[in-house]
């Protein structure tokens, strides 16, 4: 079976929606703004890229999102500028319609703010509001809520591994039939406690910039975002991005055979020097490439770079990779602006534990 | 969906109800609980709610509690299917499991250093980033295969076994470890008290005068097996996944549908799998947390759709475990029908004539040849695990 990508929606720090991301693909660069934290008592600013849920009110009135947090904003956007991108959102309700969620912390800030009524105020002051929504399967339920969607709905914690894990599942869902379609996406937001978290585990990054080909060093830029497909089974559709020819994931890859040398391998690499050396062992003879610089270090990176091999395959057409500062790495970086020599890219995604995610997707 | 039974080799379990499975049992039919103010950590509310904690068990300092329940379910469920480490590595193995606390990255002691403006001590955090209870397990025992943890509130445990067996109709995995684990804590505690669901007694579920639930904690886990694997093992199955359905409610974050539109619809994908009618089914575990709301239409959907089926919920014993919950009452489904018997429903004693069917008020010996075990969940979630008869 293959599957059909038949609408996207992404939300980062390149803006919202599949034109501003092909702008800043196509651009090369991506500047991240700041995110405010208290080290000890002192103000900082760490670089991060931050996403605007602004343009959710063309979808949902504002009366809507009253007690709707900023995780499910971000993550509400994604999955209708996906399914409006796939021209769907006009059906009214989604009845047949699977949701899947991918996040690696979940709702981190509401999760906070809960804690800071009873901090605060005591235990018996704490928020119901903020505690229902802390919830990690909130996005799943906002979107379900909202869309009427009364299929199945799943969301998948596997830190960075999270966004091929709950692939998997989305394609599960449509191999057995369970479902028509999957709205498939990932979401994680910035908030105090996981910028301060990535702050004291990975510093400041030389320069401001990410630069997650040159190994050695720690250049992780937080982001957050989201990112969010229309799947469908490929003999039920018409048109769309691309397919998605196969999932895996697992513990212990190797070594990554690319279907012909021109294979294009789009890797996760986002600056966390723990993870570099193992990025440039299996791209070592690849035509790569690495997007991660227009949207930071954050868990929803995987499907981001699955957004951006759907764009390369629909339009025949590279984006440059961002290596402004410098790389170590030994694969051939694929040029900016060339026609894509291949109809075929594969995503891996390294995580902790040695695991790993490839997804391989083909021109339609 | 597939219809394709799916062997289930090996159970484990821990909960308040007992350290394994067989103590579990045990004191579920004798009829014994023992639900107590928290005596692992302080709140300052000023009423003191019972819960379900595990006693006699501690975690190793470099993880969650969750992840270490975990690997205890884990460690029983493969003694009880015969599979030995050594032997593990032969297979693709992979880990499912389903959890809600053990995926939060919500740290007291962090925010409130960070609050303060001191520099807080982040090993608690480094803590959760290493907990991943499906990461753990596979981990600890070197598996290769696919490993994912899912956190649909309640019905985590009950969906992680679900894919599990998912994983070995697709070829996936020869050996899934499928299940779910949780614990107790500050954050839940506080907050289900904050959203006044919480009962300041021992829990009633399905009684007139239940007034909500009682938190628990705990872990359970499933061997699945490929009939290729158990064909070289040579190995029988206790039971047999035989259906799984899940569906949304679209309704509310909190609060299930009134009408349980989306149980029903769970209920009917995972009876459809394989063409099994109501006649055959010998028992439901049902969610039963004791809320007014969740009992109501649990028992509404279960008298319209499987009228006379004997039911109970083992919260009573358990405690609400969150996102173990599903895994556990799935463990507990498998073992009953293996025992041809079902406890009676803790805390049961007064029906409620607003609720459409009361469960079991006693042990209570079954006929039947599949068993239902359902959970449902914040943000609509209800999911639907069944069991047939194995061959032990």
């Amino acid at each position: 079976m293959r599957i059909a990508v038949q609408g996207i929606g992404v939300v980062g720090g390149f803006g919202s929606g599949r034109e501003l991301f092909q702008q800043a693909l196509v651009s090369g660069h991506t500047r991240p703004t700041t995110y405010p934290l208290i080290h000890g008592g002192v103000p900082l600013e760490i670089p991060a890229f931050r996403a605007d849920t602004e343009r959710l009110q063309a979808f949902v009135p504002l009366r809507a999102l009253r007690r709707i947090d900023r995780f499910s904003r971000l993550g509400l956007l994604g999955a209708y500028l996906a399914l409006d991108d796939a021209g769907v959102l006009s059906e009214g309700r989604q009845e047949k319609l699977g949701v899947i969620v991918a996040t690696g912390y979940g709702a981190t800030g509401i999760t906070f703010a809960f804690e800071d009524t009873f901090i605060k105020d005591g235990d018996n002051c704490a928020s119901p509001t903020y505690f229902a929504n802390s919830v990690h399967n909130s996005v799943a339920a906002n979107i379900s809520i909202l869309l009427g969607a009364t299929g199945p709905s799943s969301t998948v914690t596997q830190f960075h591994l999270s966004v091929p894990s709950a692939l998997q599942t989305a394609w599960l869902w449509l191999d057995e039939g369970r479902v028509d379609r999957v709205l498939f996406g990932a979401v994680d937001e910035l908030s105090e406690l996981i910028a301060y978290s990535f702050f004291r585990r990975y510093g400041l990054p030389p320069a401001g910039e990410m630069n997650p080909l040159r190994l050695g060093e720690e250049s992780a830029v937080i982001g957050e975002g989201a990112a969010f497909f229309l799947l469908s089974r490929k003999a039920e559709s018409r048109g769309g991005y691309c397919l998605l020819e196969s999932v895996e994931t697992g513990r212990h890859l190797r070594s990554w055979s690319p279907a012909s040398a021109e294979e294009l391998l789009i890797i996760g690499a986002d600056g966390r020097r723990a993870l570099g050396a193992g990025y440039a062992a299996l791209a070592a003879d690849a035509n790569l490439a690495c997007f991660t610089s227009h949207y930071g270090s954050s868990p929803a990176g995987p499907a981001l770079d699955l957004a951006a091999a759907a764009l390369m395959l629909q339009n025949g057409l590279t984006f440059p990779t961002p290596v402004s500062g410098g790389c170590d790495f030994t694969a051939r970086v694929a040029a900016g602006g060339a026609a894509l020599p291949t109809n075929r890219i594969t995503c891996l995604t390294l995580g902790d534990d040695d695991g790993f995610g490839l997804i391989r997707l083909k021109q339609n | 969906m597939s219809s394709v039974p799916v062997a289930v080799t090996g159970l484990g379990c821990i909960c308040a109800a007992g350290n394994n499975l067989n103590e579990c049992l045990d004191s579920m039919f004798r009829g014994t609980r023992a639900p107590r103010p928290p005596e692992r950590f302080f709140s300052n509310h000023p009423i003191r709610y019972p819960v379900f904690e595990v006693r006699d068990f501690s975690e190793p300092r470099h993880l969650l509690r969750t992840a270490a329940f975990g690997l205890r379910a884990a460690a029983e469920a493969l003694s009880d299917a015969g599979l030995e480490r050594e032997q593990l590595a032969a297979f693709k193995v992979g880990v499912c499991m389903g959890t809600t606390v053990g995926c939060a990255v919500s740290e007291e002691t962090v925010c409130r250093a960070y609050r303060s403006g001191k520099l807080p001590d982040m090993e608690p955090m480094e803590r959760i980033f290493r907990s991943n209870p499906a990461s753990v397990i596979a981990r600890e025992y070197g598996f290769a295969g696919p490993c994912q943890t899912i956190v649909n509130a309640c019905s985590s445990g009950t969906d992680a076994v679900g894919l599990g067996a998912a994983w070995i109709r697709a070829g996936l995995c020869d050996v899934v470890l499928a299940g779910g684990a949780d614990e107790l804590g500050r954050i839940t505690y506080i907050g289900f008290i904050a959203l006044q669901i919480a009962d300041e007694t021992p829990c009633k579920p399905f009684d007139r005068g239940r007034k909500g639930l009682n938190l628990g904690e705990g872990a359970a886990m499933l061997v699945l097996e490929s009939e290729s694997v158990r064909r070289l093992r040579n190995k029988k199955a206790r039971s047999f996944l035989t259906g799984y359905g899940s569906a949304g409610d679209a309704y509310h974050l909190t609060a299930p549908k009134p009408d349980g539109a989306g149980l029903k619809a769970a209920l009917a994908e995972t009876l459809a799998g394989n063409g099994t009618v109501a006649e055959s089914i010998a028992f439901v575990n049902a969610h039963g947390t004791g809320t007014p709301d969740n009992d109501r239409v649990e028992s509404r959907v279960l008298a319209e759709v499987l009228p006379g089926v004997p039911f109970f919920s083992t919260k009573g014993y358990t405690g609400h475990t969150l996102g173990a919950a599903g895994a556990i009452e799935a463990v507990f489904t498998a073992a009953c029908l293996e025992l041809g018997k079902i406890p009676a429903n803790a805390g049961f004693v007064d029906p409620d004539p607003e609720l459409g069917a009361a469960p079991v008020a006693q042990a209570t010996r079954i006929t039947g040849t599949s068993a239902l075990s359902e959970t449902l969940a914040f943000g609509g979630n209800n999911s639907v695990v069944m069991f047939s008869r194995g061959e032990v």
